[in-house]
């Protein structure tokens, strides 16, 4: 990394940790929700911005680890320790399970991964002796860490903050890997890949799997902050809302989906107190994204960045 | 076993309806290759107007009429204005016409309530019928059957044995080669497109009437529209019918031997299918 990025780190990090010192606990809440929404969209984005791939069912990951943790914490008394692990595993589990959606391509991903997802919802939803339906399941305890309570606003932002701060240096190691060069030459030309020797069949499902558990790991922290889960964390309009997040931040970067997670859920916070038409507006934010937007935010920076550049060289 | 038997015809009568759904999608698939996620939208927004037409004039056949028009007129703005824009970008075009579902739905919400409605059939579809073997039978649903099975016969004979139905076929194949050959492409997109609305819109008032229209209907009516093309292979008239067969009787089944897991079932032909042969029964290779 260049001295630059470092700084650029740096800053960042300051202003995440100052937060607390000036938002209010409704305002560290929201922005706690975007980093955790932020994480889903970066799961999505593993597929998305490196391997090509479009998957629509990352809620199912998400709503079934945020449901295990759930289940065990309230109806079984289990420890966070384990209830968290727990839920990290069912999670990915799925994610083992539906990686076989990588047997297709292009459009077939999409309507599949849909329609896997959607049967996850569905069984959430109708399967209400265990899952608890509509209702869900409600008064899920903040975890305790090391005898501190993280129950206010300001330690949950915190404890949230530490483990993306560890995810995230994971997920840069990752995509900067061989793995992550093999991603992106499987987006550009899978059968030149293959040609040249690679297992992209392999690749694939691994990275399906990684994905897989950043979804659920977002979806443990998810049902910490919001002390409740519910079908709806399963539903298509999540799955697909984290693809327009990173898409709208910057797909294929690592801070793009944060940026996507904090303008959409910022979006949506302001445009709620005002219009009653919600989904309408939300989809007029996807069909506005795709045509005038596609590159996201951080290709706008990178092109007004290059246009300078370029712009200096020549004078 | 008589279960059984009411069973297989509730599946019957289900793939009768998912597959008028599907055909519209796999239709529009084939040729133009546009995936439209709001295939869905268009369904309950045909079904919604189809609706208003019944209680305004009490006649059903002008409702079915309406709703597939109305989905029609809406579908060509949908293509002219929006979809346009995405060329043969998936990803674009399954992100721009899930906006517009959101929309329609949305706005479908505003207009017709939250709650569940249902169409009022004409009055010689009402009642029951009796089968052989002591079976009452909804009559409505069995002349659902009957009308999936004409709608199924028409397509097939029209995409099969007729010269539209080969130019169309030739278009799946390779588009760029039948507009060599002096074929209107545009006009041909133009009239598929215009086909596969009609069908979404006509199938939310015949599927108004037995299913109910409300927000989220949308979403369930798709995505079994997708296992059925998931099942069939996307762009086949012969798996849309073949597809729509197997997931309505695996439907009805499922919601008769495990109420609590009926969305399950559905994974399981996924399953197999993704296992042994991702393209699906009829699926070739785009």
């Amino acid at each position: 990394m260049s001295r630059q990025q470092w700084i650029g780190i740096g800053v960042l990090a300051l202003a995440a940790l100052a937060v607390p010192q000036f938002a209010g606990s409704y305002w560290t809440g929201l922005i706690t929700q975007i980093l955790i929404f932020g994480l889903l969209a970066l799961a999505v984005d593993l597929m998305l911005g490196h391997a090509g791939l479009m998957s629509v069912c990352h809620a199912a990951f998400f709503s079934v680890a945020a449901y295990t943790t759930a289940i065990l914490q309230v109806r079984h008394g289990v420890p966070a320790i384990v209830a968290a692990p727990a839920g990290l595993f069912a999670g990915t589990l799925l994610g083992v399970i539906f990686a076989m959606a990588v047997r297709t391509r292009g459009v077939y991903f999409i309507l599949i991964t849909l329609a896997l997802g959607y049967v996850v919802w569905g069984v959430e939803y109708r399967w209400s002796s265990f899952t608890g339906g509509d209702n869900g399941v409600t008064n899920v305890p903040r975890p305790v860490l090391i005898g501190l309570k993280l129950d206010t606003a300001e330690h949950f932002y915190y404890f949230v903050l530490v483990v993306l701060a560890i995810v995230l240096a994971a997920y840069r190691v990752l995509v900067a890997s061989p793995f992550g060069l093999t991603l992106r030459g499987i987006k550009a030309s899978e059968s030149r890949m293959t040609s040249l020797g690679f297992a992209t069949a392999r690749h694939l499902f691994v990275a399906f799997v990684i994905s897989a558990f950043l979804a659920s790991l977002a979806g443990v922290l998810y049902v910490y902050y919001n002390r409740f889960v519910n079908p709806v964390s399963a539903s298509f309009p999540i799955s697909v809302e984290a693809v327009l997040m990173a898409i709208m931040g910057g797909s294929g970067t690592i801070l793009g989906p944060f940026i996507g997670s904090g303008v959409f859920l910022g979006l949506r916070n302001w445009v709620s107190s005002f219009i009653e038409f919600h989904a309408a507006v939300i989809g007029i934010v996807f069909i506005a994204t795709v045509l005038w937007a596609p590159e996201g935010v951080m290709g706008f920076a990178r092109r007004v960045l290059a246009r300078r550049r370029s712009g200096a060289s020549t004078r | 076993m008589t279960g059984a038997v009411l069973q297989a015809i509730n599946g019957i009568s289900f793939a009768a309806l998912l597959f008028l759904v599907a055909s519209g999608f796999t239709l529009s698939f084939g040729l133009m290759r546009v995936v439209n996620m709001a295939h869905g939208a268009y369904y309950l927004i045909g079904g919604y107007v189809g609706l208003s037409v019944v209680r305004a004039t009490g006649n059903f056949w002008l409702a079915i009429a309406a709703g597939g028009i109305a989905v029609v007129l809406l579908g060509f703005l949908v293509d002219r204005f929006l979809l346009r824009h995405a060329g043969d970008n998936h990803l674009a075009q399954t992100l721009l016409t899930v906006g517009l579902a959101f929309v329609v739905g949305d706005v479908a919400l505003h207009i017709w309530g939250g709650d569940s409605l249902k169409l009022q059939v004409p009055m010689f579809l009402r009642g029951a019928t009796e089968l052989p073997g002591d079976i009452v039978y909804p009559t409505y649903r069995l002349a659902l059957v009957l009308f999936g099975v004409i709608v199924a016969i028409v397509l097939w004979l029209v995409y099969r044995k007729t010269q539209l139905g080969a130019v169309i076929r030739a278009g799946v194949d390779d588009r760029e080669m039948v507009a060599a050959t002096g074929i209107n492409v545009d006009r041909l997109f133009v009239l598929v497109s215009a086909l596969a609305s009609f069908l979404a819109g006509m199938s939310g008032v015949v599927g108004g009437a037995f299913l109910t229209l409300h927000p989220g209907a949308e979403w369930e009516i798709l995505v079994y529209a997708l296992v059925v093309v998931i099942v069939g292979g996307l762009g086949s008239l012969e798996g849309a019918m073949i597809g729509a067969l197997i997931v309505g009787l695996l439907d009805a089944f499922g919601r008769w031997l495990l109420p609590e897991f009926s969305y399950f079932v559905l994974f399981a032909p996924m399953a197999v299918l993704l296992l042994v042969r991702p393209r699906g029964l009829f699926g070739e290779a785009h």
